[in-house]
């Protein structure tokens, strides 16, 4: 194993070189990662284990055999990063390790109490999905040296997102699931291309406010005490924004519309460093609500739901509140510490492995394991923001900042909606809910900010001490 | 299996989540509680001179400065070079090179300044609208230009002391 590659440091150094030392420590990153990882792998044992205790009373080799693969998978991206991304940080690849693993202990607990086997069981696909997601994160690592591969295709990131965005509409290609037509079909496979399309916009949005931050910023007009900057300035996020809108809407897919306004909105207001952008945004958003429960059946009935969720006449109507009821019963029946995993009803509830995993995993592990589980998002997107704010170029930070964003958000839209803090939109949430796409496109962020990450340690610097 | 024993794992495994989190928190303790600092015979006497002249310097004291050149930094490729002229780097030239040099304690800084006076992330050089611009990055001890403590993004002028924690330096050309 050679050591890795130094670049050589830009700056010239005069004087004596003795009171001067390089920051880099070879290695440290990966072995803090190495450890935690361990302790990550154990977690996601113990979790199978104990769903085999708790539903079969005994513990069968199979699924454990099938998971020790992926810990192979996740080793070897853990190898690959220390040639390819030594200085990358060391809690991204642990913290999504468990909440992956979490996740398909819970898919596997369902499976297990609903009797599905073989293909049908959704555990079986997370299991392949997460392997091809781990293929993904492992390809973008290895294949991206640097983030300036991303900046340089801006305009190309922009095109593939709306086209990403497009390809559900294609008739023979698209299919429609519960009123929404946001999958595509290739054989037996489904998947959804929103999902990807999130990353191109983000790296679109980054790399374009990059070029135009300072004119959108400085020139334009003023109008009730907010600049409003030029037509020609704004004009392409505008036509990109307008067009995943438009194709959202008539996708009838909400959650992923509040995901990219919301993505929009933060790096437009990171970007340029103006309030005024997000109490316009937010107006927007409130306005856009206010309509849409006016107008729109399928979002007044979310909002009826929500706010009188245990009203009978909701409860028992078609597409009413029962499995939000359903879910928040199965909280409630956890309780502080939880049935025990396999112990608990969470099947109860309607896809109680996707939408309603989070309300599925807080019965069986109670308060306690919530928190522990919103403790790890929140350290995973403290560590983007981290990584966002250290970042020596303005292309990384708004990117790190931006993908970091789209975690947060996913995780505040779909949890906030099982728990009735929100009205209900449906979204995956990140790395637990079964959904191969969604795992990939995860995979594939947290792959992007460790390469972020590595870049940022990488540059030259001077340690005095 | 009995009903103890599960209850035993079960909680076992909430802990074990739990130690997991605590073991995250403590890797990135650095991040959330600021650097350590590391304490050096040599260096904690050579920087007492120069806080203070960066704490009072703003005050009725006048302080004889190299006069200041209204000439400003520029980024168009002519080559600039920062010049410690006090703290433990006294003596010390790097050139200035690339978008953005950032100055602090934490390991991710461009120039990293491990003592009392400098904040973890202190101060940012960075090219914006074709010239080297300095900005503080709310710093507790605050970054001063030729004795005033700057509060937004300021063009760099040349040959001007530039006061960051305990370190004085000058971008010269």
């Amino acid at each position: 194993m050679s050591a890795p590659v130094t670049p050589a440091p830009d700056f010239a150094l005069t004087g004596s070189i003795g009171k001067l030392k390089r920051a880099k420590v070879p290695q440290r990153m990966r072995n803090v990662e190495l450890v935690l990882l361990i302790v990550a792998c154990g977690i996601n044992v113990g979790s199978l284990v104990l769903v085999q205790l708790g539903v079969l009373g005994v513990v069968d080799g199979g699924p454990l055999a099938i998971c020790g693969l992926l810990t192979v998978l996740v080793l070897a991206i853990h190898v690959a990063m220390r040639f390819v991304a030594p200085q990358a940080d060391a809690l991204i690849l642990p913290v999504a390790t468990v909440l992956n693993g979490l996740g398909i202990a819970e898919i596997y607990r369902i499976d297990l109490a609903l009797g599905n086997e073989g293909w049908d069981a959704l555990a079986n696909k997370q299991i392949a999905w997460t392997a091809l997601a781990l293929g993904a994160a492992f390809a973008t690592i290895v294949l991206i040296r640097h983030q300036r591969v991303l900046q340089r295709y801006t305009y190309i990131f922009g095109l593939v997102a709306v086209i990403l965005l497009i390809l559900p509409m294609i008739p023979g290609l698209g299919i429609e699931v519960n009123g929404a037509r946001v999958w595509i079909q290739i054989g037996t496979l489904t998947f959804q291309p929103g999902e990807i399309a999130k990353i191109a916009l983000a790296i679109f949005f980054a790399g374009y406010l990059v070029q135009r931050r300072e004119s959108l910023s400085m020139v334009g007009k003023s109008f009730l005490g907010m600049r409003f900057p030029r037509g020609r300035d704004l004009g392409p996020i505008l036509v990109v924004w307008a067009m995943s809108m438009a194709v959202i809407v008539f996708q009838r897919d909400l959650g992923t519309g509040l995901l990219y306004f919301g993505l929009f909105l933060v790096m437009l207001y990171v970007a340029t460093g103006r309030g005024s952008w997000v109490i316009l945004g937010l107006s927007l958003v409130g306005l856009g609500a206010v309509l849409a429960n006016q107008f729109l059946d399928y979002v007044h009935g979310r909002f009826a739901n929500w706010y009188d969720a245990f009203n009978p006449e909701n409860f028992n109507g078609y597409g009413g509140s029962y499995q939000l009821v359903q879910g928040l019963f199965g909280l409630a029946h956890g309780g502080v510490i939880g049935t025990g995993l396999g112990e608990g009803l969470p099947e109860v509830t309607p896809v109680a492995q996707s939408d309603y995993i989070i309300a599925s995993l807080g019965e069986e592990l109670g308060l306690a394991g919530i928190f522990a589980i919103l403790c790890l998002y929140l350290l995973l997107v403290g560590r983007g923001l981290r990584i966002g704010f250290a970042g020596h170029d303005d292309f990384s930070k708004l990117l790190a900042v931006g993908l970091s964003f789209t975690i947060a958000l996913q995780c505040f839209i779909v949890i906030g909606g099982v728990m009735r803090v929100i009205p209900l939109t449906g979204l995956t949430t990140p790395f637990l809910a079964a959904g191969g796409s969604s795992l990939v496109a995860n995979w594939m962020i947290a792959a992007l900010l460790l390469r972020l990450s590595d870049s940022l340690r990488n540059e030259p610097r001077l340690v005095v001490g | 299996m009995s009903e103890l024993t599960l209850l035993i794992l079960r909680v076992g495994f909430l802990v074990a989540l739990w130690v997991f989190v605590f073991f995250v928190v403590y890797a990135v303790r650095s991040d959330l509680f600021g650097q350590r600092v590391r304490r050096m015979p040599a260096a904690t006497k050579v920087p007492v001179a120069a806080p203070e002249a960066a704490a009072f310097m703003t005050s009725a004291q006048p302080r004889i400065s190299v006069p200041a050149s209204d000439e400003v930094a520029p980024a168009d490729g002519t080559p600039l070079k920062i010049v410690i002229t006090s703290g433990a780097l006294e003596g010390h030239e790097l050139a200035l090179v690339g978008d953005a040099i950032t100055i602090g304690r934490s390991p991710d800084s461009s120039l990293v300044i491990q003592d009392d006076y400098t904040s973890t992330h202190h101060a940012r050089l960075e090219v914006r609208g074709g010239q080297w611009m300095l900005r503080d990055l709310d710093s507790t001890n605050g970054t001063t230009i030729a004795g005033s403590r700057i509060t937004s993004p300021v063009p760099i002028p040349l040959n001007t002391p530039i006061v960051v924690g305990s370190m004085t330096f000058e971008v010269r050309r």
